[in-house]
Parts: structure tokens; C-alpha cells; sequence
């Protein structure tokens, strides 16, 4: 019984002392160490140098009191405001020159770049695995955040030029068709007008990409976007957020506000009703000869031809047996009244497109 | 020594000495030696003496009990040692409480840690009554005279799963949020009172602040003192009951009697083999459930969202063979199979009157009320299992290799 015991006793010990060791391996202060030994070998005076060598290696963080939480990112991203780190790599670089305009210690770092902020692990508080999976915003995707603040008018037109190019490509694929924004489009799909909030931007770009790589047995149309095209959709996705996203950087809204900033983004804009399918400059130009067209309206995401086709309407193989041309210019003029809440969406087809659509389809049976 | 030639070995017969006198002042005398003084030990050390001074030699096989009952006893000074660690840090509002827990498992040294540990043990607490109930029931441990320490067993068994059920809220993430409310509507299907004893509850009519400040209370002071309180009682009558169950002697002319132990079961003294043992259980626990800490972390999703239920909404995994039924009828899953159940549990000892097959595995004499049991185990079991891996979106029903419908 005593071997027993003493063995037992020594494999706790060892796991125990595992568990110290574990504890005792932070990441920052290897980050905190280099930094500092950097900047005592830049140091050009003699005041620099001092400073460098008084630092301590301590967690620090950034009291947000506006937003009720704390950030740790400047536990490791410590050169934001240190021009010596001007072109060093991450996290010791210093950031661009937009910190001047939000100053960390009142706009923190999550409210632009995302992740979760009190964590200080690398993988962690960027979110790419650990507890919770918050998925840093990176390159164009920032614009989402950008966007969400200052929305379209008070900023530049490049800098949220990814969200509006996302919003008409939304328009041209009719994504409204089975989806619904904010009042507008479809019950098919699932409602997008919380998605920023619901989603990370890696689950949406590969969801674009290929929804039932993500969601088996999805009946969502796989889209042939190009990257561009992915990325765009993606940003203006991620700047529908639910209620409790949007007011969660209210108390830095107001600060803009005593700037005599517009607190109110335009009307328009905020319930999206821009959106609305013919109206988009950028919508496909139709062919006209039917069979074609079939193809370019994007019939076949949702029907199924034959063997290729998509699966949220039906098949249309044999339509002509069911429908006869006049019913079907009907449905094609206005879904709703010869399916009444139906999913097949208005395409605002004009007579000519209706004639040849018709055409091609009446020779289906 | 001040008369030592060599001052280093006089300074260590000084360390031997203190020793002594360190070990002596403690456990009141030396390490035992003689018979004598190994009964005397379990009587004169406080921890020690809720012990008998000699027990059956089959108590210490691992077969008798699986030690069962001392790891449950153990998980819970663990859950209080590490409950103590994380109330240092928690706070029971709705706006700090999820950022706490974030921080306990961010920067925190050992909060990760713990909390893991705590979470771990908890589970692990569950299983090890319910399994520790099993091997009463299955060795007819709740014979006479201990059908009243079977009641405080019972008692003990919702105590646990209350415990594990307030603590479920604390963190305040999507899975405890939604859990709890699930689990406290379940209570809501009892005829009259449901409503009623759910709003007392919660404080409310939904998961709030006050269900959270309420939770934490009974979580952190109410149910444990219950809980420990009765552990008192009942382990103090494991002892006054006779020990652990062991078979009948059986006399020459065939007459059945309980007592005195027969000849041929020998005895031995507590100190220090059973007491070894006892330590051996712990210690075998403890690099397990801290091995099993470092390596898997407690669950935790995002900050608890009223505006957004998570589907499927599922409440505590204990609680999942529960909802199963409830799925298929609210009054008869949520109301009659557990009141039934309960009161089955608490006075079975009362209607199961036929002497015979105590501290006997499955004694062919009991083998009625074997299969009952095993039949409620494997239903409940069974609803569980499928409650837990078989359930999706809708509470529809999807094989482990289907994939659900749907955003993961």
C-alpha cells in the first residue's frame, strides 16, 4: 500500500508541478522583454535609455470606462505610439496615424480590429482558437468596423468602398430573394439583418465560398463569385449587427456627436432601403435569346434542369406539361400573385426577357 | 547536543529532534507502532475518529464499494477548496459576471485552472453519486438498519444536482443562460405550483439579475452548508450502522442472523492500511481531475444574449433525459416521471422489505428488484444519450454522423 501511495503521490506531484509550469509561461513577458531590450539598443539619448531601463514587466491593460470593460492588447502591441518602431513587425510596430483621431485609452482596440480583448495569448485574443473563436478583423474587413461608426458619408469613399460594392453585389445575385434584410426579401433562407453579430467573417467568407461546406445539407445556391466578390459580400455582411453590437460603441458615437458629427447615420441607409433589386446600376445585362437567359437571370441556382440545377425551387425539367405559356408569363411578371407567398422572387423582367424566357421554357416537356 | 563532537551532525539530530516534537505536538503521540496504539489513533485524531477502530477485511478490496462514496465525499472539499478560489474573483451581476470568468481564464494565474477543476469535479460529482447509488442499490446496501441513511443518500443525490444546476447560471455565457432557462421551465409544468416555484426561483418571470444573485447565494452558501451538514450525518452513520454491508452469517442449523461477523471474515485495524487506502483514493483522484484540467478546458461560450436563444436550447446534461421526455409531454416528462422517480428513490428501502443479499454483487434472492432497477437505470440512461449526442435544431432527432442543419 505504501509503493501505492508513494507513486500516486509523486504523479500528482509531477502534475501539479506541469500545472505551475504551465502558469508560469506567459507570452507577453517574452514580447514585453524584446521590446524593451529593443529599445534601449535604439535609444539615441540618454533620457530614452533610462526609460527603457526603469520599464517593468507587468500586464497592462486599458481601462475603457465608457464601454464598462478592459482591453490587454497593449500587453504585447506596446509600440503604438513609439515612432522608433515605425516599421517593425508585429506587435512591436507602431500603429498608423489613425491613432491620433481615436486615441487608445478612450477607443481601446477591439471597437476597430475586433478579437477579444482581455485575453493575452496571441491565438486567443485574435481569436483563432482557445475559448471563444472572435476572429480579428483584417485588411478590407476593417471597413465593416469603419463603416458601423461613421457609415458612408462623413468618411472617404475608398475607405468604405468594400461595403458598398458588398451592398450592390446583395442587389445583383438577389440574395433578398430568400433572404430577408431588415424587413426587405424572402423567408427561404435564414434572416441576415444580425449576421455581423451572429457570425465571424471567416465563417461568412467560407460560407460564400461554399455553403454546404459549412452548413451540411444547406440548399443555399453555390454562387460562382470570384474572391472580390466573396471578400465585398463579407464586409457589408458584417456590418448587420443586432441591437446590442450597435449600441455597444454608442458612448464613442456620442463623443463624435459634440463634434458636430451627424449621430444619425442617413435614414436610407440604416434600413437599407436603397436595396431593391432594379435599381442597381450594376444588375446583369440580359441576353436575350432564352435559353441563355435562363442561365444569365440565374434560373438555375435555385431550379434544376435536367440534372444540374439548384434545389430551393422546383425542378423545372417538365414545366411546359405543368404550366402553359400564358401562366407562365404571369408567374414570370409577378410571382406573388399566381404563387401567393411563394419564394420564387420578382425579377423585374421587362416584355422582351418575359417572351423569350417563356419561350424556352414552353419547349420543356 | 551542545556536547556533539561534530556540529553538523549535531545539528541534524536537533532537525530530528524538532521533527519529533513537531509530529508529537500534532498528532498527540508517536507513529504508532503496536496494536494498541493503531486502535488508539483512530480514536484519539478528530479526522480519524469517524472511523471504526477495526474494520472487515473485505472493506478494503476494491471491489466492495469502488470507493465510491469517499470520492464523492472528496469531490466536494474539492469543489469547496476551488469554489473558494473563483468566489475571490466572481461577481454575481449581470454586467461583470461573464467578464470575470473571462479574466479567471485569461490572466488569472490558476484561475483557468480552477475553474476547470471546478467545472471537472462537478460533472464528475453527478456521476459518482448516481454511481455510488447504483452500488448500494446493486450490493442491497440499504437494508436494515440503513434504510434511513438510503433517505439521506437520496437527499444528498438532489442536493448534488442542485448544486450543479445553480452553478450552471454563474458564468452568465450562451450555454448557462439558456440551460437554466430551459431547466427552470421544465419546473414551470408542475400542476398549480410550477409557475409559481419557478418565479421564486428566478425572482422573476425570466433569467435576470435577480435569477443570477439568487443562484449564486444558493450556489455559494445555501445548498453547500445543506449539503455538508447532511455528508456529516450520513457518513457519521455508515459508522453507527455497523460499517458497510457485508453477508449474512450463516449459521450450522441455517437460521440467518446479522450479527456478530463471522469468524471467517477476517479484521483488521483502520490505522494504517484503511487510512493509506483512503489517501491512495485521493491521491489517484486528484492527478486526474487535475491531468484531465490542464488538458480540457471548461466549456464557455459568448456573453449569455437574451435576444438570441441558442437552438437547440438544452439544459444541463442531467437534466437532457428530463427534456427528452418533456418533449414528448410536458406534464407526464416534467412532472409525474420525476415526482415518481424521486419518491421510488427516497422510500424504497420501505416497500423493498425482503431481507437477504446484503453486501452481495447482484444476489440472486434480490434479482426482482435487480431488473426493475436496472430497467429505470437503462431509461433514463438511455433518454439521456439521446438527449445529449441525438438531439438537434428543433429537438429533431439526428444521428452523431448527421450533420445538423444549419450555422454550427
Amino acid at each position: 500500500m505504501e509503493k501505492w501511495l508513494g507513486s500516486a503521490s509523486l504523479a500528482l506531484t509531477l502534475i501539479l508541478g506541469w500545472a505551475v509550469w504551465d502558469a508560469a509561461q506567459q507570452e507577453w513577458e517574452r514580447v514585453q522583454r524584446t521590446y524593451y531590450r529593443l529599445a534601449l539598443s535604439g535609444a539615441q539619448t540618454e533620457a530614452e535609455k533610462e526609460w527603457a531601463r526603469s520599464q517593468r514587466i507587468e500586464l497592462k491593460q486599458l481601462q475603457l470606462k465608457e464601454r464598462g470593460t478592459v482591453e490587454r492588447c497593449v500587453s504585447c502591441h506596446l509600440a503604438l505610439e513609439n515612432p522608433m518602431f515605425r516599421n517593425f513587425p508585429e506587435p512591436l510596430r507602431k500603429h498608423s496615424s489613425l491613432l491620433e483621431s481615436h486615441p487608445p485609452k478612450q477607443f481601446g482596440c477591439v471597437a476597430c480590429h475586433g478579437g477579444e480583448g482581455r485575453a493575452v495569448t496571441a491565438l486567443e485574443a485574435h481569436g483563432q482558437g482557445g475559448i471563444l473563436a472572435k476572429p480579428l478583423l483584417k485588411g478590407d474587413y476593417m471597413q465593416a468596423a469603419c463603416y458601423n461608426c461613421h457609415g458612408l458619408k462623413t468618411l472617404p469613399p475608398r475607405v468604405t468602398a468594400a461595403v458598398v460594392r458588398g451592398r450592390q453585389l446583395v442587389n445583383r445575385y438577389l440574395c433578398l430573394g430568400c433572404h430577408k434584410i431588415n424587413g426587405d426579401g424572402g423567408e427561404e433562407g435564414p434572416e441576415l439583418s444580425t449576421v455581423g453579430s451572429d457570425r465571424s467573417w471567416i465563417w461568412l467568407y467560407a460560407h460564400l465560398a461554399r455553403p454546404q461546406g459549412v452548413v451540411a445539407g444547406s440548399t443555399m445556391p453555390v454562387f460562382s463569385l470570384n474572391r472580390e466578390e466573396i471578400k465585398d459580400i463579407t464586409v457589408y455582411l458584417m456590418t448587420l449587427l443586432d441591437s446590442r453590437d450597435q449600441l455597444k460603441n454608442l458612448p464613442l458615437l456620442a463623443k463624435r456627436a459634440a463634434k458636430d458629427y451627424p449621430t444619425e447615420r442617413p435614414e436610407d441607409e440604416r434600413n437599407h432601403g436603397d436595396i431593391k433589386f432594379a435599381a442597381d446600376k450594376g444588375a446583369v445585362k440580359f441576353a436575350y435569346d432564352g435559353n441563355i437567359l435562363f442561365r444569365g437571370a440565374g434560373c438555375n441556382l435555385c431550379h434544376m434542369l435536367g440534372i444540374r440545377g439548384g434545389e430551393v425551387g422546383p425542378a423545372l425539367t417538365y414545366i411546359a406539361r405543368k404550366r402553359d405559356g400564358e401562366n407562365l408569363e404571369r408567374l414570370l411578371k409577378d410571382p406573388e400573385e399566381v404563387l401567393p407567398g411563394g419564394k420564387m422572387p420578382q425579377l423585374y423582367l421587362n416584355e422582351r426577357q418575359i417572351k423569350a424566357l417563356v419561350g424556352f421554357l414552353s419547349t420543356l416537356s | 547536543m551542545d556536547g556533539h563532537p561534530n556540529r553538523v551532525l549535531g545539528f541534524l539530530a536537533a532537525l530530528r529532534a524538532l521533527g519529533r516534537q513537531l509530529y508529537r505536538s500534532i498528532f498527540r503521540g508517536s507513529y504508532p507502532a503496536s496494536l494498541r496504539q493503531q486502535l488508539a489513533v483512530v480514536v484519539n485524531n478528530l479526522i480519524l475518529h469517524v472511523h471504526p477502530t477495526r474494520v472487515f477485511r473485505r472493506s478494503l478490496s476494491p471491489q466492495t464499494t469502488f470507493g465510491l462514496g469517499l470520492i464523492c465525499f472528496y469531490l466536494f472539499i474539492i469543489e469547496w477548496v476551488t469554489g473558494v478560489y473563483l468566489m475571490f474573483y466572481y461577481e454575481p451581476s449581470t454586467g461583470a459576471a461573464y467578464g470575470r470568468i473571462l479574466d479567471l481564464d485569461y490572466v488569472i494565474t490558476f484561475g483557468r485552472l480552477m475553474r476547470n477543476l471546478h467545472r471537472w469535479a462537478a460533472e464528475a460529482m453527478v456521476v459518482a453519486v448516481a454511481l455510488h447509488m447504483c452500488r448500494v442499490f446493486y450490493t442491497g446496501a440499504y437494508k436494515p438498519p440503513r434504510e434511513f441513511n438510503w433517505i439521506l443518500g437520496v437527499v444528498l443525490l438532489l442536493l448534488t444536482l442542485a448544486l450543479s444546476f445553480t452553478g450552471y447560471l454563474l458564468p452568465w455565457d450562451q450555454l448557462s443562460f439558456w440551460a437554466v432557462t430551459v431547466g427552470t421551465n421544465i419546473v414551470s409544468y408542475a400542476p398549480v405550483l410550477g409557475p409559481k416555484l419557478r418565479f421564486v426561483l428566478l425572482g422573476g418571470d425570466s433569467v435576470g439579475s435577480d435569477a443570477l444573485l439568487r443562484f449564486y447565494t444558493l450556489h455559494v452558501l445555501a445548498v453547500p452548508a445543506l449539503a455538508a451538514l447532511i455528508i456529516n450525518y450520513h457518513i457519521w452513520r455508515v459508522v453507527k450502522d455497523g460499517g458497510l454491508a457485508h453477508p449474512l452469517q450463516r449459521h450450522p442449523g441455517g437460521e440467518e442472523k446479522t450479527a456478530p461477523a463471522p469468524r471467517t471474515d477476517p479484521v483488521i485495524p483502520t490505522f494504517p492500511l484503511v487510512v493509506y487506502a483512503e489517501l491512495l483514493v485521493f491521491v489517484v483522484l486528484m492527478a486526474g481531475l487535475v491531468a484531465a484540467s490542464l488538458l480540457f478546458d471548461a466549456p464557455l461560450e459568448e456573453e449569455a444574449n437574451p435576444l438570441r436563444p441558442s437552438n437547440p436550447s438544452k439544459a444541463p446534461w442531467y437534466f437532457l433525459g428530463l427534456q427528452e421526455l418533456v418533449s414528448y409531454s410536458a406534464f407526464w416528462g416534467g412532472v409525474m416521471v420525476p415526482t415518481v422517480l424521486t419518491l421510488f428513490l427516497l422510500f424504497l428501502p420501505y416497500f423493498d422489505r425482503k431481507a437477504g443479499g446484503e453486501g452481495v454483487w447482484f444476489a440472486r434472492e434480490r434479482m426482482g428488484m435487480i431488473i426493475v432497477w436496472t430497467v429505470i437505470l437503462a431509461g433514463i440512461v438511455v433518454t439521456t444519450v439521446i438527449g445529449v449526442f441525438l438531439r438537434g435544431p428543433n429537438w429533431s432527432f439526428y444521428w452523431p454522423w448527421q450533420g445538423w442543419p444549419g450555422p454550427q
